[in-house]
């Protein structure tokens, strides 16, 4: 897989925070400095978060590639609104992005409230698989297809809210304008996180991205708040405010108002109950909606204000605007929509399942297990791996050997 | 046909503070091992129901998985008091779990026939000294 972020190594000083958060253990110490192994990073930017030397750096696109098109079209994320001062007007957000030098701004929350749904439908009809399983957030879904693979026929196969966004408006321009060419059109989604970076680069379904470019909102944040006050409050549109619910924990649940349905963000959270699927716990649940940032989408690590505040101001957008001042027909369009085929994604299912050599497996967790005994069980990563066990199986790859163990030597065994 | 490996584990009678850790780690075991996705759910289900069987209504047990070259055997044998009515014990929804019980979820008369839904062969015997359950599952 790849990554949308990097590691600057000068300014990693090896110090294990990130490693020991990685829900994927994906991330070893080598010489003093942190190493990613993308076969299994997810991309949902908990090491961003947790490093205390700003270490990690986000690969984003920038303000200046608009000039590689004849057209721009920003998609803000449903979580943008949440960015800014409690009472910020969204017309005036949608000129602050004008004002950057986009044509058109098409709101995700649109998009959203149309596989709002698409969501329903299909969880409703596919009664034999529960709980049904949110597809929003990408990094949940390479989370179960690295760690849970027996789950991933729980996902609901359904388009992200960003993609049949970029469709929608990409058409609507094309309508208005009628010799711009495809290639002229660039669509820049404003991302939340790297984990729907990631999704644009490497789609999770078979499917090509429909969005061309992707800013964090960090990069272009300061800008806007810049922009903001330029700017009358002429308004176009407002958001969806079903879509709009999208950006907070609870918000998709909410919005397909399904009854016995249970939305989970934060990874451990996610995780623990992940675990209690697989035992065959909660197969009483309809939907399971999973977000990987603390609080959902304006958890995430791209976003400038704090996930409580985010979530303060977009209930507050909620609760005062109004849905009658939506000028969008889009929304009113879901059969057409969902006759074309909008909604439909494959979700890659990755290599099949190979029959085990038992035998072997069988013996290598032994070996395993006999390296472990001989560790402290501290899990201290001062090895570079995040727990004993991961340096037990380590030193079982021949990757590190018994003199890695720290403790042991201090110990002088 | 031979057997490659059997783990075994403890389990305390009303131990709700360790209730699934048991089949938590078989579960781990299992996909550690490389077992299908739909052999680990078949077996994480019968060991957590079993698990929570012994935890609710016996005077504690054990669960031994025994790992075999074509099929995988879940023995879960306690101590007692035994069931009074075996056939009536496999009825969906039927349950003797105390009221203190249901109210943390558990108890819900689905724990025996899960578990036999989910094997390829089931047997289980049952006397005061304690039930004994037999779960195969033959590897694909």
């Amino acid at each position: 897989m790849k990554r949308t972020f990097y590691l600057e190594k000068d300014k990693c000083k090896g110090c294990t925070n990130c490693m020991r958060k990685c829900p994927t253990e994906a991330i070893r110490i080598v010489d003093g400095k942190a190493v990613i192994d993308n076969e299994k990073c997810i991309n949902c930017g908990e090491c961003i978060r947790v490093c205390p030397y700003n270490a990690y750096t986000p690969i984003t696109d920038k303000i200046i590639d608009l000039k590689d098109y004849k057209f721009n079209i920003a998609i803000p994320s449903t979580t943008v609104y949440g960015q800014f001062t409690l009472g910020t007007k969204i017309c005036k957000i949608h000129n602050a992005l004008l004002g950057l030098g986009f044509d058109y701004v098409y709101d995700e929350s649109w998009a959203a409230e149309l596989i709002t749904k698409a969501i329903k439908e299909k969880v409703n009809d596919q009664k034999e698989i529960r709980p049904k399983i949110s597809s929003n957030c990408p990094a949940m879904v390479r989370l179960i297809k690295i760690k849970y693979p027996g789950l991933v026929d729980n996902i609901v196969e359904v388009e992200a809210p960003m993609e049949i966004a970029a469709r929608l408006a990409v058409k609507k321009v094309k309508e208005k304008n009628k010799n711009l060419k495809d290639e002229n059109i660039g669509v820049f989604y404003i991302s939340p996180c790297p984990a729907k970076t990631l999704s644009v680069k490497e789609p999770i379904g078979k499917s090509r991205s429909y969005i061309n470019k992707v800013i964090s909102l960090k990069e272009i944040y300061g800008d806007m708040v810049r922009e903001l006050k330029m700017h009358s409050e002429i308004c176009f549109s407002n958001p969806s405010l079903t879509g709009l619910k999208w950006s907070i924990s609870g918000g998709q649940t909410d919005a397909c108002d399904f009854e016995n349905s249970i939305a989970v963000s934060g990874l451990e959270n996610v995780v623990d109950v992940l675990e209690e699927l697989e035992m065959g716990k909660l197969d009483h649940i309809k939907y399971l909606e999973i977000l990987s940032c603390n609080g959902g989408c304006v958890g995430g690590t791209y976003n400038f204000e704090n996930p409580f505040v985010a979530n303060s101001n977009i209930k507050h957008i909620l609760k005062t605007i109004k849905e009658e001042k939506i000028i969008n027909d889009d929304i009113d369009r879901y059969e057409e929509y969902k006759n074309k085929g909008y909604f439909e994604v494959e979700i890659y299912k990755g290599i099949q399942e190979k029959k085990p050599n038992i035998k072997e497996a069988i013996e290598k967790m032994d070996r395993i297990e006999r390296i472990y005994e001989k560790l402290p069980s501290l899990d201290c990563g001062s090895c570079g791996a995040p727990t004993c066990r991961a340096l037990a199986e380590d030193i079982e790859e021949g990757i590190k050997t018994i003199d890695d163990c720290v403790i042991l030597k201090l110990e002088g065994k | 046909m031979k057997k490659i490996k059997s783990y075994k584990y403890q389990i305390n009678k009303n131990d709700f503070v360790n209730a699934g850790k048991v089949s938590s780690a078989i579960k781990r075991n299992l996909k550690k091992i490389g077992f299908t996705n739909r052999i680990v759910r078949r077996i994480a289900v019968i060991s957590y129901e079993g698990e929570m069987n012994i935890i609710i209504h016996s005077q504690g047990g054990e669960i031994e998985l025994g790992i075999f070259e074509n099929k995988i055997e879940i023995k879960i044998n306690d101590k007692g008091p035994g069931i009074n009515d075996v056939n009536l014990a496999m009825t969906e929804g039927y349950s003797t779990a105390p009221s203190e019980v249901r109210e943390l979820g558990f108890g819900a008369g689905m724990g025996l026939p899960n578990i036999n839904n989910c094997s390829d062969k089931f047997n289980i015997t049952s006397s005061k000294d304690g039930t004994k359950i037999q779960s195969t599952i033959y590897l694909e």
